[in-house]
């Protein structure tokens, strides 16, 4: 066995920003998928 | 089918053989062969990963789903951004930086042999027979369309996929995903086009029958584990798998290694947080389109024309008789369908509400006799009649333009040549390096185990041609493999969790692992239904309890060494 890894140093401001990147785009696509079954769906 | 659309389908072909086997030339060593040297942009690496994991399936199962349920598959999804982001910053740094050629390797770096081999002995088992339904599905539906043999299309997608995945390697499986993801997007792209060009109806009118119909309803908020797709059971669910798939099976961490950088392996799984959703809606809005679309053109009572011709032969009075009643539905449904269309340019809230209504009951009248002729089919058969796999390939053959007939066919096989490329390439890498190299000869020329990974490639391609060519007769097994498979998913990716701990211990990976397997079977025997979704969670948490809590009493006392 081997030394365990150390978490390597991920850049926690970027990513924080990339998080918030992919999560805006995905709340726009649920917020449209909502808006589709909203208007749509009686 | 006409000739140009034959045309098409045989350039395709070639072309991907060519293109494949010509990147033969980057792979004279076996980090070239399995890795691509880790030299490949960060762009293709993502088309690459999104290209394995959309198969044939996607495009003539999930659009059949759409057509017949609607958008609601699209939150099984839901975890998969989420997912891509974690293993950003955890396991792709891990991977990429331990220079490692499989995710099992890794494993034996920090915890020891025997949990690195039953971990890749797990995939090898699962993948190898998994690969053969990868190219059994679309060739099931291949040769019914088409009248084939079912060995003849099994040599059609598997023949070509092997000979460029065993001669190129990795470099040829890549390059070849990235044509392959823009064709399979032009095809989707085009076939929405043409839906609403042919449409009688405007799309915001499209869409407000297909809503009538249920077909609009994305979420369901309801915490119910026996329910297969929920938000809930998408966000969690689908979070551990998707980390479980892209984190720890090799057909797709070997994408995301050939990376030039951690960096670029990173932005590549981001490539599928931004799209894939998008992507999946986009693919059952095809299939919802193809729904409205057969309302105002007569589509077939059984859309597998296998079943149909047996249905035909066997019970020809009954199923005139059925088609009589069928035609007669259809043309009420089309008429209320119509009146939707109507009064909602008419802009009247009440007369909307009441021709929605009219239209729900001719649709379910439709619906009823449908099932009855489903019914007579699976009599007559002998086999389940579900034809959500047909509901696709019979608008493709019979409504598509000239041309786009032998695009669209050309993706399906694209979709399923990228998948099953990605698969053989895998099933290789880990036969080589984690058990050929491993325990057999661990001492052999880089030109040795090059050699024995081609032939490795060509033996997992033959392996699965005969697995799906007996498709049918396996189809039992196939499922008992398949299922489990959904016993380790989790478990596997609990154990890489582990790996990340500091004080977790190889002995408590292995019997965690164990642990793990062993609860998700008995929740699966136990309580069957509980959604596949949740096993992996189940595992996963299971094998980092108990792998933490075995790791503990083992620690030294004192000072426990790395």
């Amino acid at each position: 066995m081997t030394a365990h890894p150390t978490l390597p140093d991920a850049g926690s401001h970027r990513f924080r920003r990339t998080l918030l990147r992919v999560m805006a785009v995905q709340v726009g696509t649920l917020l449209l998928l909502w808006l589709l079954q909203t208007r749509y769906t009686g | 089918m006409h000739a140009l659309d034959w045309t098409i389908i045989v350039v395709y072909l070639v072309y991907v053989l060519v293109d494949g086997v010509r990147r033969a030339k980057g792979t004279r060593e076996l980090e070239g062969y399995f890795l691509a040297n880790r030299s490949l942009p960060w762009w293709a690496v993502g088309l690459s990963v999104m290209a394995t994991q959309l198969s044939a399936i996607t495009l003539i199962g999930t659009t059949g789903q759409g057509a017949t349920d609607g958008m609601r598959f699209v939150q099984f999804y839901f975890g998969l951004p989420v997912a891509m982001v974690i293993l950003g910053v955890t396991l792709v740094p891990f991977l990429h930086g331990a220079k490692v050629f499989t995710a099992y390797e890794f494993l034996e770096r920090r915890f020891d042999a025997r949990t690195r081999s039953l971990t890749s002995l797990l995939f090898l088992v699962a993948r190898g027979m998994s690969c053969g339904t990868i190219i059994a599905a679309p060739a099931v539906v291949i040769s019914a369309v088409f009248g084939l043999d079912l060995v003849w299309s099994v040599a059609l997608i598997g023949v070509p996929t092997v000979l460029y995945t065993m001669i190129g390697g990795v470099q040829a499986v890549t390059w070849v995903d990235v044509k392959q993801m823009v064709l399979i997007v032009v095809a989707l792209v085009a076939v929405v086009v043409v839906l609403l060009v042919r449409l009688p109806v405007s799309p915001d009118d499209a869409l407000a029958i297909a809503g009538a119909a249920g077909r609009a309803r994305v979420f369901d908020f309801s915490f119910n584990l026996n329910e297969t797709y929920t938000f809930w059971s998408g966000v969690i669910g689908g979070t551990f798998l998707m980390l479980s798939y892209f984190g720890t099976d090799q057909s797709q961490v070997q994408r995301y290694l050939t990376a030039k950088s951690v960096d670029e392996a990173r932005s590549s799984l981001l490539m599928s947080a931004y799209w894939k959703i998008p992507l999946q809606a986009l693919v059952l809005l095809v299939g919802v389109l193809v729904f409205v679309f057969y309302l105002f053109q007569a589509p077939p009572m059984l859309f597998n024309p296998a079943h149909d011709r047996a249905v035909r032969q066997a019970e020809p009075g009954a199923l005139a008789a059925l088609e009589t009643r069928y035609g007669t539905a259809l043309a009420g449904r089309q008429a209320a369908a119509e009146a939707v269309a109507r009064e909602r340019d008419g802009g009247d809230g009440p007369a909307v509400t009441v021709a929605i209504e009219a239209f729900k009951a001719r649709a379910a009248d439709a619906e009823t006799i449908r099932g009855e002729a489903l019914a007579l089919a699976e009599q007559v058969t002998g086999e389940s009649s579900r034809d959500v796999n047909y509901v696709m390939p019979a608008f493709v053959l019979h409504h598509l333009p000239l041309g786009l007939v032998g695009l669209f066919i050309a993706a399906v096989l694209a979709a399923a040549m990228s998948s099953i490329a990605a698969e053989l390439n895998a099933l290789a890498t880990v036969t080589v390096i984690d058990f050929y190299r491993r325990w057999v000869r661990p001492q052999g020329s880089d030109a040795h185990y090059l050699r024995v990974s081609k032939a490795a490639t060509g033996f997992w391609g033959l392996f699965a041609c005969v697995v799906a060519t007996f498709a049918a007769t396996l189809g039992s097994l196939i499922e008992v493999v398949n299922r489990f498979g959904s016993f380790f998913y989790g478990s596997i990716l609990g154990v890489f969790l582990l790996a990340m701990i500091r004080r977790a211990r190889p002995v408590g990976a292995f019997l965690g692992l164990i642990a793990g397997m062993a609860t998700v079977a008995t929740v699966n025997f136990g309580a069957p239904a509980v959604s596949f979704l949740w096993h992996n969670v189940i595992g996963a948490v299971t094998v980092v309890v108990v792998g933490m809590a075995l790791s503990a009493r083992r620690a030294a006392p004192a000072h426990p060494t790395a």
